[in-house]
């Protein structure tokens, strides 16, 4: 990647900007025709307070920090607090991300999905021997980005954030952090606050951003028998059914030395021990002799919140609320949104030295990011309200996972994140597969039985 | 772990969960046995359908309390009812348990014909050739009777059909081809009396109407109002779906329209 010279206004910079390299990856450059009229900083960097230190607020702090701002980034959990979470990530985090390998407890291979009558298929025909999804302790991969960021530079202030004071002239007044810290009150000043303090955040309310939709994903870890867990080596299950889930699907995901069994719903979250109830009633033979070690539950955003960007503070993650439909994946779409948003801050301000404005925010940030990613998120959300919808349409997405067109498709979008170069006949296979499945389950679905 | 499974009978036929209403736990049976109580004021120990709200602040997993207790005589805690098998998230509204134990899934879906996790096509057999009707009943009449009781799935028993084996002109000739024949005449009866009304309003025929754009959107409209509104909740339907096809959108370009009015700063 070329260096590509802002052309600046003012004849009296002359500096050559720095090369963007010394981030680790490949970052494409928009070759911004604009002026930059930002204001110069007197003599300091800017400075940006990260609120949550998950994948999104470290991947954030990550990007700014070795972009030459003045970080400051704020986790209330001790490290080695375990988060409710499915743990796992694709393949493409783990390259853009340089995740290590010695992180990854389990390299799921096989994935299967049954269906409410129990039709059960195998996803994982397609997957080449290198491929595979990987499967961490999120407290194991939300400390080493954190550990990564702070090496880069980020400080690390462990301390609990109770308000942002959102200044209300624009221009430069900084916004003050205010945090509890060793039982003490602190304030910081700063001039960019970035939210990645997930489902609940407080940086979202202090802006009044708005509220979301939320599901509710509720697990339960049982600690399995040898026997039983060897079953569960490289496989993970997913059960669809409206037993288990009424628009979403429940899990058995294999974790280091256990599985996590789940369920999640959007609309019927008061009956969701009922339905992890149906989950357990399903996986019977297969947990039977298990032990529960733990029981959690969790929020999971079903859509962005109506502001995402207000004045100097943006929010990023699970706070903004870029999590998939159908899935329900979020890791990575954090991760990288801290990222985009640290990276357009950087290139806004210039490494640093001139302070950003709301707009650039916008362009640097969520446009970036809306082009980049609201297709994928606009598809799973098809995908849910089709194939979610009832128990007929289940047992279609299951016939038609049998093929293996679909599994490659599916595999390949979501472990490269991109679209997988199709073979135009076999769509069209896959299409009328589609329609034809949806059509012969939905005539079996609504017979009435003799 | 959990091998007491055998001190309790069988469970009866368990209603289990229905779709969308309140779900309900399997029955607890009243367990005939005399353990010490745990926390015996706190769990019934009958029948209970506990309703699938957790604020129901009665725990009806008298079964819970009663295996633990057997399990772990050892440890009387007051939260050994966690490390079972059986959840029981936070303090309130534990569940009815689900004994994961070797309990036989006794509702298991039953028919002479269904064999090995496949209908056994030959037992279909009318005039030596399968009667795919009857195959397309009675895996209707399966799926109906799962919703109701869902089985668990097993590793040993996997289920095999799906619906593509049943050949596309069965479901052409069973489903298609009569809805098509009840479309075609609608279409074919409004088509006529239209074309009788603008010709005896206008005098033009048949084939000059053909020839006019104005009618050929008119036929096009009603052919697809034919087409997509064949009941009267269609019409809602259709109005809902463009909504939620639309939604999703919304939410994501909500970020957006802030800009429009004036493009506040904060």
């Amino acid at each position: 990647m070329a260096t590509v010279p802002h052309p600046l206004h003012t004849t009296t910079f002359k500096l050559p900007l720095p090369i963007r390299t010394e981030i680790s990856h490949p970052q494409t450059l928009r070759f911004k025709a604009s002026l930059s009229t930002n204001a110069p900083l007197p003599g300091r960097k800017l400075r940006a307070a990260v609120i949550g230190a998950g994948p999104a607020g470290s991947s954030a702090a990550e990007a700014l920090a070795s972009g030459g701002v003045e970080t400051f980034l704020f986790e209330r959990s001790p490290p080695t607090v375990a988060k409710p979470c499915g743990g796992a990530i694709p393949l493409c985090m783990l390259h853009e991300f340089d995740i290590p390998s010695h992180l990854i407890d389990r390299q799921v291979t096989q994935m299967r999905i049954i269906s409410p009558s129990n039709l059960a298929v195998d996803f994982g025909k397609t997957l080449r021997p290198n491929e595979f999804i990987a499967m961490l302790r999120r407290e194991v991969l939300d400390s080493f980005l954190r550990s990564r960021a702070e090496s880069l530079g980020a400080n690390l202030v462990s301390g609990l954030v109770t308000d942002i004071e959102v200044p209300n002239t624009s221009s430069t007044a900084p916004y003050v952090v205010h945090y509890t810290a060793n039982n003490s009150r602190h304030a910081l000043s700063v001039d960019v606050v970035i939210g990645a303090d997930g489902a609940n955040s407080r940086v979202a309310k202090s802006i009044k951003a708005g509220d979301y939709a939320c599901a509710i994903a509720f697990q339960e870890r049982i600690k399995l028998p040898d026997e039983k867990m060897a079953y569960y080596k490289n496989m993970a299950e997913m059960y669809v059914g409206n037993d288990v889930s009424p628009d979403f699907y429940a899990w058995v995901f294999p974790k280091c030395d256990h599985v996590a069994v789940g369920t999640g719903t959007v609309r019927a979250k008061q009956y969701i021990k009922a339905y992890q109830r149906g989950i357990r009633e399903r996986v019977k033979p297969k947990i039977a002799g298990g032990k529960v070690i733990k029981v959690e539950a969790h929020p999971i955003p079903e859509h962005p919140r109506p502001i995402r960007v207000r004045g100097r503070v943006a929010l990023v993650g699970d706070a903004a609320g870029y999590v998939t439909k159908c899935s329900g994946e979020g890791i990575y779409f954090a991760a990288k949104s801290g990222r985009m948003c640290g990276e357009g801050i950087v290139k806004a301000s210039e490494g640093g030295d001139r302070m950003i404005e709301e707009e650039d925010l916008k362009r640097e940030y969520l446009k970036a990011w809306d082009a980049k990613y609201i297709s994928t998120f606009r598809f799973m959300d098809l995908l849910q309200r089709v194939f979610y919808g009832s128990n007929a349409a289940r047992e279609a997405l299951v016939e038609l996972c049998g093929d293996e067109y679909v599994q490659r498709m599916t595999f390949e979008s979501y472990l490269y994140k991109r679209l997988a170069e199709g073979d135009g006949w076999e769509d069209v296979k896959m299409v009328c597969n589609t329609i034809g499945s949806l059509a012969r389950c939905n005539i079996v679905g609504s017979q009435r039985p003799l | 772990m959990s091998i007491s499974m055998a001190l309790f009978s069988p469970l009866t036929h368990p209603p289990s969960l229905s779709r969308s209403i309140p779900p309900q736990p399997h029955p607890i049976l009243k367990p005939h046995l005399s353990l010490g109580p745990l926390k015996a004021s706190v769990f019934l120990l009958s029948t209970a359908r506990a309703s699938g709200d957790n604020g129901a602040g009665t725990s009806a997993s008298g079964a819970t309390a009663l295996e633990s207790d057997v399990d772990q005589k050892i440890s009387k805690p007051p939260k050994p009812v966690v490390q079972k098998d059986e959840s029981s998230a936070g303090a309130n509204g534990s569940l009815g348990a689900t004994e994961a134990g070797e309990v036989e899934v006794v509702s298991k879906f039953e028919d002479t014909r269904w064999i090995g996790g496949t209908w056994d096509l030959k037992k279909f057999e009318k005039d030596g050739k399968p009667d795919w009707d009857a195959v397309i009943d009675a895996e209707a009449r399966r799926r109906k009777w799962l919703q109701d009781n869902p089985e668990s799935s097993s590793n040993d028993d996997p289920i095999i059909f799906d619906t593509s084996i049943i050949p596309w002109w069965a479901w052409i000739k069973r489903f298609h081809l009569p809805e098509a024949e009840l479309l075609n005449g609608r279409a074919a009866m409004i088509g006529f009396f239209m074309t009788y009304l603008v010709d005896s309003l206008t005098g033009v025929g048949l084939v000059d109407q053909m020839n006019n754009f104005f009618c050929k959107t008119l036929l096009f409209i009603s052919v697809v109002g034919v087409l997509l509104i064949r009941k009267n909740e269609d019409l809602e339907n259709l109005k809902k779906l463009l909504e939620e096809t639309t939604f999703y959108d919304k939410q994501w370009q909500a970020t957006w329209q802030d800009e429009a009015p004036g493009s506040s700063k904060n």
